[in-house]
């Protein structure tokens, strides 16, 4: 399977133009950005075996200072400090113990 | 108290679709209350698998009798976790609210896998925990409104994958 630039041109035009956006909507190009990269690494090498380092980065970094810097003023942030220190896979997997 | 709600469905796609789609599932025409997702962290392990956490932002849809203890709530907000096993075409994903979590947390566990290579279909087994911290008067209420919550939201986004994926397909055959 192939995703190009193209093809996330076509999803988005399907949804009527309507981008998946950030919370923050300053940092919705940079996720964008961001976005097609992975898309393309994860069809295109990841899951044909063909990489073993994620090659975003540069877009990684922009899309990622963005969230860090809005996510400060958000209420949410403590909460979602404690979450992601959890291991759901580890702890109470559920979909693991019944598998 | 806590509920569990289980579904199961099979998916005619093979893993490589089912999981782009799962990356790329918002928006879609079954979600329009998902206002944004964002990537906080995302590494592959020494086992070559990878490791994503998300926060999604939803606009709010509590239920009515949550509305004396929460009063009009606009929004919420959902950290998802999820790790794909390229080799073992398997995917896990972990859901939960963080805010509201004292009158009602929600969290989903879902196993995407392709069973046989060769073959284009992939299953993917959702349970759901409802926990609350009330137990008196209002159990009943929690319990019809999770079940008819669960319901509707498992088709929604199983139609919004399914929308996605031929999306994606559609725009694969025109390359």
């Amino acid at each position: 399977m192939e995703v190009t630039r193209s093809g996330q041109v076509d999803l988005e035009k399907s949804m009527g133009n309507v981008m998946s956006a950030s919370f923050a909507p300053e940092c919705t190009e940079l996720k964008k950005k961001y976005d097609d990269c992975f898309n393309e690494w994860y069809s295109e090498k990841f899951l044909k075996g063909k990489s073993i380092e994620n090659e975003c980065s540069e877009q990684w970094y922009s899309y990622t200072a963005c969230v860090d810097a809005h996510l400060v003023k958000q209420g949410i942030k403590p909460a979602l400090d404690e979450a992601r220190k959890e291991a759901p896979f580890e702890e109470g997997g559920a979909v693991k113990e019944k598998d | 108290m806590v509920l569990w709600h289980k579904n199961a469905h099979i998916f005619n796609n093979d893993f490589d679709t089912v999981s782009l789609a799962f990356f790329n599932r918002y928006p879609n025409p079954y979600a329009s209350h998902v206002l944004s997702i964002d990537t906080l962290s995302r590494e592959l392990d020494t086992e070559g698998k990878l490791h994503t956490t998300r926060l999604i932002k939803k606009a709010g849809r509590l239920p009515r009798w949550s509305k004396p203890f929460l009063g009009r709530i606009s929004e919420s907000w959902i950290i998802e976790f999820s790790v794909v096993d390229p080799r073992q075409l398997s995917m896990r994903t972990y859901t939960r609210n963080l805010d509201h979590t004292k009158i009602i947390q929600v969290e989903e566990y879902t196993t995407y896998r392709q069973t046989e290579r060769k073959i284009r279909s992939t299953s993917c087994l959702s349970q759901v925990k409802f926990s609350s911290g009330f137990n008196v008067g209002i159990r009943s209420k929690i319990e019809d409104w999770s079940r008819s919550r669960f319901d509707e939201n498992i088709k929604k986004s199983r139609l919004g994958m399914a929308f996605v994926m031929q999306e994606l397909e559609k725009s694969n055959t025109i390359i």
